[in-house]
């Protein structure tokens, strides 16, 4: 029954009088890919933050995998391999060198960076210096520094950002194997439905940092035909849903 | 010593080993060429020979022994901003007080080996060039062990700073503003303008005797001390959002 590794509790972040997580409370089964949807803004980056310590919860609590921050800080980074808003990388190493410091930081064997790097397409780059990476080449090198040593638990935010059409297709197919291949919880973000319509069994979607939705994607698209809405257009669901929560913002704004 | 072994890999290309090398190599030639150039005039100075050897090239040793450690320091902190790689580290299972402690280590040692390369070129020119006799190498060492003492302050300080601002500038203006302050402050006797890491690693450069001054050591050690547990602290707990 309690079989989330990811749990948080009325998760809050403040900056001075802006509320940038509002009581999220997020329950993420293990060996799920779990989708968490929002606009720009919406503070999904945030959570993933606050999730790998980078930043404190104003108010609420979290677990991963029973372990909490900042006690098991080091254990949960273990087992978390992490990408967050936009790829991090010593722009004076190559490629390889950026993921063997990774790969020495985590104690792992030499060949997880060959790995890393065949399962993201960048092999044949690997020599050259990160600084000389297109975007998208960036994009997969953050990627395989979150995948090096295949950790149970990936947390990715927006990955295929910036990456061409055939990019994103392949990522979005590594992604989707990666709990089959070894049996990982990834927690992934995205602005966009129709992406994470295609990876993830369960979504949460945030708006203003508040939790609009929760579960599966067969609730989500149960709860889209409820409201008048087919069940292969979501994305016309979670834009009304995202509008009516930003009219009811602004209403109660006005009272 | 895998946060070292990791430090190390990440200075790769970035130019900071080389340099601080290659600063000991100047300083060495300078203190060699002055000598050949200026030895009379050097040694006509009323001042005792030691003296004179320690004293009077120290000068533009220092200045370039500090100006490498302000561009030492600017760069190592700046691999670690530029593609954002610090945020990564933070995301690690790793300590960043010890990444911040290695980098420290590593800008010590190299700093150590740039002083004893020009101290060497000190023991050669005191070998063959100072009157028969006149040469302490006692007094050279402890020289040695006073300009390196008296320069940790500006490392500590420089580390620190770079640590705390993404644009590299702003660590290198003040490294600058805080070398022409110090040359403005350096000569007083006030013994509390001394707060001023620059003004303390100056001390050995105004200074006419090759004595070390307690003081300024017992100053520049709670300098160095104060600073790196600062630089500890705020990497720890002020962290990267």
């Amino acid at each position: 029954m309690n079989n989330y590794i990811i749990k948080t509790e009325q998760l809050t972040k403040k900056y001075k009088s802006f509320v940038a997580v509002n009581n999220v409370s997020l329950h993420i089964r293990k060996g799920s890919i779990y989708g968490f949807l929002g606009p720009n803004g919406a503070g999904k980056s945030t959570t993933m933050k606050i999730l790998l310590g980078l930043t404190a919860p104003t108010k609420g609590s979290f677990e991963i995998d029973g372990k909490q921050f900042p006690d098991d800080r080091l254990s949960i980074l273990k087992g978390v391999g992490s990408f967050i808003e936009s790829p991090s990388f010593y722009a004076n190493l190559t490629g390889r060198e950026n993921l063997d410091i990774i790969r020495r930081i985590l104690g792992l064997p030499k060949n997880v960076v060959e790995d890393a790097l065949e399962l993201v397409g960048l092999s044949e780059f690997g020599n050259r210096l990160a600084k000389k990476y297109s975007l998208g080449m960036k994009q997969r090198l953050g990627l395989a520094g979150a995948l090096l040593g295949r950790p149970p638990i990936l947390i990715l935010d927006e990955p295929t950002n910036g990456l061409d059409p055939s990019g994103i297709h392949e990522i979005r197919n590594l992604i989707k194997s990666l709990p089959d291949l070894y049996d990982c919880t990834i927690l992934i973000s995205s602005h966009m439905l129709s992406e994470i319509e295609l990876m993830a069994d369960d979504i949460g979607i945030l708006n203003h940092g508040r939790l609009l939705f929760e579960g599966s994607l067969d609730r989500l698209r149960q709860n889209a035909m409820q409201s008048g809405f087919t069940a292969d257009n979501l994305e016309d669901m979670f834009l009304t849903m995202v509008d009516n929560d930003n009219a009811s913002r602004k209403q109660r704004a006005i009272l | 010593m895998k946060v070292l072994s990791v430090e190390l890999r990440k200075e790769k290309k970035t130019g900071v080993i080389p340099l601080m090398f290659a600063v000991g190599i100047l300083g060495a030639a300078y203190a060699l060429i002055n000598f050949i150039v200026r030895k009379d005039t050097l040694l006509n100075l009323p001042l005792a020979p030691m003296d004179v050897l320690l004293t009077q090239v120290y000068g533009m040793i220092m200045i370039l022994n500090m100006f490498s450690v302000i561009v030492a320091s600017c760069i190592i902190y700046n691999m670690e901003f530029k593609g954002g790689a610090v945020k990564k580290m933070y995301m690690l299972p790793m300590s960043v007080p010890a990444m911040y402690f290695g980098k420290f280590l590593i800008l010590t040692v190299m700093l150590l080996i740039a002083i004893s390369l020009q101290h060497l070129a000190l023991v050669k020119i005191g070998i063959t060039d100072l009157p028969q006799g006149t040469f302490e190498l006692e007094t050279l060492l402890s020289f040695a062990g006073y300009s390196f003492t008296t320069s940790m302050p500006v490392l500590a300080f420089m580390i620190f700073v770079s640590s705390r601002f993404e644009n590299m500038w702003i660590p290198l203006g003040i490294g600058v503003a805080g070398f022409l302050s110090g040359m403005a402050l350096a000569a007083s006797n006030i013994k509390w303008l001394c707060v001023h890491p620059f003004v303390v690693m100056l001390k050995p450069a105004v200074a006419m005797t090759a004595q070390p001054d307690m003081a300024i050591v017992i100053i520049a050690l709670v300098e160095t001390a104060v600073l790196l547990i600062a630089g500890l602290w705020t990497t720890k707990n002020l962290r990267y959002e």
